[in-house]
């Protein structure tokens, strides 16, 4: 079923600059879904209009079937939690309990119930020991899995990771990638991930790469990620696995196409004890 | 910033710590009320009393108070010497050949000296004692019952409480900036007029920059959770009026009766 | 001409109960005309390191020899405008340093400051500018007007405007894009290189320390745990866990056939040269 239909969607900040041109893309309930593309391709900008912070030119949103436009907004924003890159400028709360109960407080939560959803929820970014800390007492991947219990807690049906990890060390990276891939694996929960890391889209179950503000391709990540020439076009990295298997093309060595480290290994392996 | 001691909260554990914020800020009303009545010195004499003895309830010490007092005498001072040469009335205290001070001047300065510093003892009991977020929901429910004449009581406590927990983010951010521009060659306490205006740019400019970046993401991620200026919702943190409040507000309010009496009556 | 800290320690807030040490006894020569790399866990004090490099702060105990500006705790250290004209710090997010009306004015700024004339300074700010790869018609733009990744490339030309010997950059590639973080650091090896620039960068990035610079320093809770060369440094992968490093890729590649089989040697750190190894011996099994 699909969850998150985008058609024709079009968006520009200025006269000049066209940053959303012509996107149509779809996504399946309870899929995770990465969208990668160098800065400035129009990929925040495409976070920003599904949930309604940035008003589109023209084109349509539809979440669970239900148009985005003005009246159905809060219905929408219901559905659909966001968390930001910036882990600073999203901590509203002046402490971890105070930050999770902002969106309880919208939702217009019973005072008494608050308590225990806000333990729920700490608890399942592992941050309940932290409650009563304020943000400056914080690491960058502490706040943001705040950020994160702060949407989960109003209960959306689609999250989506706005470049959440682009500003945090290698540990916090991990702890919220470890998150999300838990979320995956735990919860039906739809999942769209804004990206510049490689090694998480090849976790994703659907990828969609943007350059100028259009879609130059989508579908799985062992495919997508794969196909050299538009990757290169669209400004984007190569995988580490791509360039060895072009490299051991040189020296005579034919691989399957495998966008996985541990898949070359194995591959390699076979090749090294049947012979 | 270390050294500004006027309005910081103090964790210590005592009975006025404990107290309802709305509470302390009607009790600090009418304390404030009562200063300002003229009750002459033993009415003074009495709210001095109560008001240090407030001040050891909630374990503040003397120096505390003194440090955050320190300030203002700069203030009286001034005053002190303004006084001198404008108020002629009362008797001749001292002469200097033909150059004359009058009682008044030296009593009214002082008059003055004991009230500020009255005044800065009891809010000093309200700020050290509270801290700034509960300071915000009492403000917000006491100005609740003025909503009806347009007082938007919400967005005020909201706004003090976005302000009150960036102010750290934003002093880091100075901090930063300071240090960037110095590696530039700013020289904050050196150079001439324009070089300083110049310096002083450098770090004004792009603290703004940043600060409105900052308001658009909090703008954002806030609108994200759901929030709109104006529409009904919860608030997580209830305050709890108990016994002691009570004691406190009748407390109070004896003392301003007591020296409104003192004042006017007798 | 030296880089080096001699028992230095920095406190934070000294006599204050926030008082926090960030830095003890670090004892670190850094080589001149090298890229080093400094890595090390949050809070291990590499911030409070290189703030040191251009006497922002001032340490609170031992002593620091940079370029023959001697720095001793406790006592007034003297010049300190003449040695922040030889040591270029970039700090995190430099584009927030972005403040001038034009970005000719603002990467004059920095050189002015130091007390070159304004024809001096207009030529520098043109050479800097062309180093980072931005052509003359930028210079009456706006730096508000750029990309992210535009400003931060004129916020680092404004500290090269300066002509700084050493270059000291705290995670310049923080926030950006791989392919712009891969043009950056190639920038930094290119000013090494071509100009003998010390470079020190501050860096969570593996393949960025294995591929740009000559040697590594890890700092670990205020103390310097290590310093090496780099391909001594991911040598031993044993060690890197010990570190809770994630080594780069071609590292990882290596070691995981080597856990299956494979005889690839510990010291080879380029991929060409690599997969020609293993295409030798896939085939010599054959």
């Amino acid at each position: 079923m699909k969850q998150i239909e985008v058609k024709n969607l079009d968006f520009s900040y200025d006269e000049q600059t066209h940053a959303v041109k012509n996107v149509s893309f779809s996504i399946e309930k309870g899929s995770y879904t990465t969208i990668i593309g160098h800065n400035g391709s129009g990929k925040s900008t495409i976070a920003k209009l599904m949930i309604g912070l940035l008003e589109k030119n023209s084109g349509e949103i539809f979440v669970d079937g239900l148009p985005l436009t003005l009246e159905n907004l809060q219905e929408i924003r219901n559905k659909v939690g966001i968390v930001f890159q910036n882990p600073d400028n999203q901590f509203i709360g002046s402490t971890v309990r105070d930050d999770i109960a902002f969106g309880l407080e919208n939702h217009c939560v019973e005072p008494e119930k608050m308590d225990e959803i806000i333990n729920e929820f700490a608890k399942k970014v592992n941050m309940v020991e932290f409650l009563d800390s304020e943000p400056t007492k914080l690491s960058g991947g502490q706040k943001q899995r705040v950020a994160i219990a702060g949407v989960l807690a109003m209960a959306p049906e689609i999250m989506i990771f706005d470049e959440s990890t682009s500003m945090l060390d290698p540990q916090g990276k991990n702890e919220i990638n470890e998150v999300i891939r838990e979320l995956h694996a735990k919860t039906k929960m739809t999942l769209v991930s804004i990206t510049h890391d490689i090694e998480e889209v090849t976790k994703s179950d659907f990828v969609i790469v943007m350059n100028n503000g259009q879609i130059v391709m989508s579908g799985k990540p062992e495919e997508i990620m794969m196909r050299e020439k538009e990757l290169l076009k669209s400004n984007l990295d190569l995988p580490f696995s791509l360039k060895i298997i072009k490299e051991l093309e040189k020296n005579k060595i034919k691989l399957n196409k495998s966008v996985t480290l541990e898949g070359l290994v194995d591959e390699l392996c076979q090749l090294n004890s049947t012979k | 910033m270390g050294n500004f001691v006027l309005g910081k909260y103090l964790p210590y554990d005592s009975v006025i710590h404990k107290m309802d914020p709305r509470a302390k800020i009607l009790a600090m009303l009418m304390v404030l009320v009562s200063i300002f009545l003229p009750a002459g010195y033993l009415g003074y004499a009495v709210l001095a009393l109560v008001i240090v003895s407030t001040v050891l309830l909630a374990k503040l010490s003397l120096k505390f108070v003194w440090k955050s007092m320190k300030p203002m005498l700069f203030m009286l001072a001034f005053l002190m010497v303004i006084n001198i040469f404008a108020v002629k009335t009362g008797y001749v205290l001292i002469a200097f050949g033909s150059f004359e001070i009058y009682s008044d001047a030296v009593f009214n300065t002082l008059y003055i000296a004991v009230r500020l510093m009255l005044m800065i003892m009891v809010t000093t009991c309200l700020t050290a004692t509270t801290k700034p977020l509960d300071l915000t929901l009492g403000i917000e429910d006491l100005l609740k019952p003025f909503k009806k004449i347009g007082v938007p009581a919400h967005e005020i406590a909201m706004m003090i409480s976005i302000a009150l927990r960036f102010i750290p983010t934003l002093i880091e951010e100075t901090e930063r900036i300071m240090k960037a521009q110095a590696s530039r060659g700013v020289d904050l306490q050196e150079g001439k007029l324009n070089e300083k205006i110049m310096a002083v740019l450098s770090l004004i400019v792009p603290l703004f920059v940043s600060a409105f970046q900052r308001a658009e993401d909090l703008a954002n991620a806030m609108e994200a959770r759901g929030y709109a200026p104006g529409q009904k919702r919860t608030r997580y943190k209830q305050l709890k009026f108990c016994f002691r409040d009570f004691v406190l507000l009748a407390g109070s309010l004896l003392l301003v009766v007591v020296i409104a009496l003192m004042a006017f009556v007798l | 001409m030296s880089i080096e800290f001699n028992k230095v320690g920095y406190i934070y807030s000294e006599k204050t109960p926030f008082e926090y040490a960030a830095l003890h006894d670090v004892d670190l020569k850094f080589s001149e005309g090298k890229v080093t790399a400094i890595i090390g866990a949050t809070g291990s004090g590499k911030s409070t390191l290189v703030q040191h490099l251009n006497a922002l702060l001032l340490p609170s105990s031992g002593k620091l020899n940079i370029l023959n500006f001697e720095i001793v705790a406790k006592q007034k250290a003297t010049n300190l405008k003449a040695l922040r004209s030889h040591v270029g710090l970039v700090f995190q997010f430099p584009e927030y340093q972005l403040f001038e009306e034009t970005i000719l004015k603002d990467l004059c700024f920095g050189p002015k400051n130091f007390g070159a004339t304004e024809e001096e300074a207009q030529e520098k700010a043109i050479r800097a500018l062309k180093l980072v790869g931005l052509d003359q018609s930028y210079l009456e733009k706006s730096p508000l007007d750029l990309s992210g990744g535009q400003k931060r490339r004129v916020a680092i030309a404004g500290i090269l405007a300066m002509d700084p010997d050493v270059l000291v950059l705290d995670e310049p590639t923080a926030g950006l894009d791989p392919q712009g973080a891969i043009a950056m650091m190639s920038l930094f090896k290119e000013l090494n290189q071509k100009f003998g620039k010390t470079v020190l960068v501050v860096t969570h990035d593996m393949e960025h320390v294995l591929n740009y610079c000559d040697e590594v320093v890890v700092m670990k809770k205020g103390e310097v745990y290590s310093h090496t060369t780099v391909h001594e440094f991911f040598k031993d992968t044993t060690y890197l866990d010990e570190l809770h490093i994630l080594p780069p890729s071609v590292v990882r590649f290596r070691q995981m056939l080597n856990e299956r089989g494979f005889h690839l040697p510990n010291d080879c750190y380029d991929m060409k040269t690599l997969c020609a190894l293993i295409a030798k011996e896939v085939k010599n099994h054959g």
